[in-house]
């Protein structure tokens, strides 16, 4: 369903991905994991079509990276990208309009019982509140793939159980949820899948309950010890 | 498409709103000073009018490149040449709005200029005059088609060059996206996009001398005084040559939107 093929990506002053090879399955959650700057979100981008890489294959469904494979994809960047101007009723009716696959019902639910009220604001949200937005918005999409970066992000410690509640609704065997994040503490048990980056390459990846128990650690602390020297 | 030009006027109608309502208090407060300052809004309000379009339409473009907020447009399953078509109509249906916007304004200043100097006019003098207009003869042998035919050659050229404008942005945050100074590498292909812009047609222009534009052309340098049938002859070739730029222009920005980019 997502396939990544020796995918490199350079800024003018960095190489953020050195030939990753990755391959996702439908059903499973997968947890993207680093530092900053390891090249979580510049992957992400690439295969959300908002960056375009310097070599290497992406493919959806089995097609390549273009305008269409937009519509199998469901991402949430980590910076607040919603106009500020719109009222979160504006949003949804955006979303209805631009995505064929969003729910807009199911997102009215969702924000109802996270208390975001429709006549909110964008310019007045607190960042919490925009994180939650931007989660209810890309997991309210029927789409084959979600993306989320950082989700966590800014988001109170009540709200993050909510968002990872979201997160679980969101889930089917049809489906790849793909999560970047740092704060694996907090998202571990949601994981099927880990794939650790360092410097733009894979460092490490598998099974969440084969790494638990070939390394003897939680993945968090798993985590420390891919990134002690980092 | 549609949906996307939608958005665009819904991002800016506040914007849009806020600059009508400052403008029509604006004249208000000029009308007060008498016909003099009736006369002063209608030269001076198109000029701030038309800076004030410019500015809003290369950062309606602008801003979906460089900000964060342009991920709302670029994540959609739109393709790159739908996104610029869909930003230069909605170019050309704001031009076209504010245009008919300083027709009201005109007609309505005109009415008050006239009629603050003592002249009378009656509702039935207005139809008339109007249905005068609309009927045909606009004087000196120039009618509303003619009239039309400048309105359009303004705004094709107006568009032609927005074109050349977002094909500069677009190849900042494409082929110069990861390059060192590529905003000033930007702004010299927009030079040099320019220059050959202008090259081009003036070889356009050459090529047509050989025929009865250059006839034309020489009665006007003559007699200096354009005729009906010569405005064609002038407007017409400066129509095709600012449609063929926006056509060339606009798929190359869109093919770079849809393969190249780099938000």
């Amino acid at each position: 369903m997502l396939i990544i093929k020796d995918l490199s990506k350079k800024y003018y002053n960095k190489t953020a991905l050195r030939k990753v090879t990755l391959n996702f399955e439908p059903g499973k959650i997968y947890g993207l994991l680093g530092p900053n700057g390891s090249g979580k979100t510049t992957l992400m981008k690439v295969v959300a079509g908002l960056h375009k890489q310097n070599s290497g294959e992406v493919l959806i469904n089995n097609m390549e990276l273009s305008h269409k494979t937009k519509a199998y994809v469901s991402y949430m960047p980590t910076e607040n990208f919603l106009y500020d101007s719109f009222k979160v009723r504006d949003l949804l009716k955006f979303y209805k309009d631009m995505y064929d696959d969003f729910r807009k019902d199911y997102a009215e639910e969702l924000l109802c019982n996270i208390d975001i009220n429709l006549n909110y604001k964008i310019a007045n949200l607190s960042s919490g509140q925009v994180g939650k937005v931007k989660s209810v918005l890309a997991l309210s999409r029927d789409a084959d793939i979600y993306m989320l970066d950082e989700p966590l992000n800014g988001v109170d410690i009540l709200s993050r159980d909510t968002i990872l509640d979201i997160i679980i609704r969101s889930y089917n065997e049809n489906k790849i949820i793909i999560i970047s994040t740092h704060l694996v503490g907090e998202i571990e048990k949601i994981l099927d899948s880990v794939i650790f980056l360092k410097d733009g390459s894979v460092e490490l990846l598998g099974e969440v309950e084969e790494l638990r128990q070939s390394h003897q650690l939680s993945v968090e602390n798993l985590y420390k010890e891919v990134y002690k020297d980092v | 498409m549609f949906k996307l030009i939608k958005y665009e006027f819904i991002k800016k109608y506040r914007l849009i709103t806020l600059i009508l309502i400052t403008a029509v208090a604006f004249n208000i407060f000029l009308i007060f000073r008498g016909a003099e300052g009736s006369l002063l809004f209608l030269i001076f309000s198109p000029i701030v009018l038309y800076i004030l379009y410019l500015v809003d339409i290369i950062k309606m473009y602008g801003d979906d490149l460089n900000k964060k907020t342009g991920y709302m447009i670029f994540m959609t399953p739109n393709s790159g040449y739908k996104i610029i078509t869909s930003k230069l109509l909605t170019a050309v249906l704001e031009g076209l709005g504010l245009l008919f916007i300083y027709f009201l304004f005109f007609i309505a200043n005109s009415l008050y200029i006239i009629s603050s100097l003592g002249g009378y006019i009656g509702l039935s003098h207005v139809i008339n005059e109007i249905n005068s207009f609309f009927s045909g003869n606009i004087g000196y042998q120039f009618n509303i088609v003619h009239l039309f035919l400048f309105l359009l050659t303004a705004m094709v050229v107006l568009i032609a060059f927005i074109t050349t404008v977002y094909t500069a942005i677009t190849i900042r945050k494409s082929l110069f996206s990861e390059v060192k100074y590529g905003g000033l590498l930007s702004f010299i292909i927009f030079v040099f996009i320019n220059w050959t812009i202008s090259w081009l047609s003036d070889r356009f222009f050459d090529f047509l001398s050989i025929t009865t534009y250059n006839n034309n052309f020489e009665f006007l340098i003559d007699t200096g005084r354009f005729l009906p049938d010569t405005f064609y002859m002038f407007l017409l070739p400066i129509v095709a040559f600012a449609l063929i730029q926006i056509m060339v222009l606009a798929a190359f920005s869109g093919y770079l939107l849809e393969k190249k980019i780099n938000l």
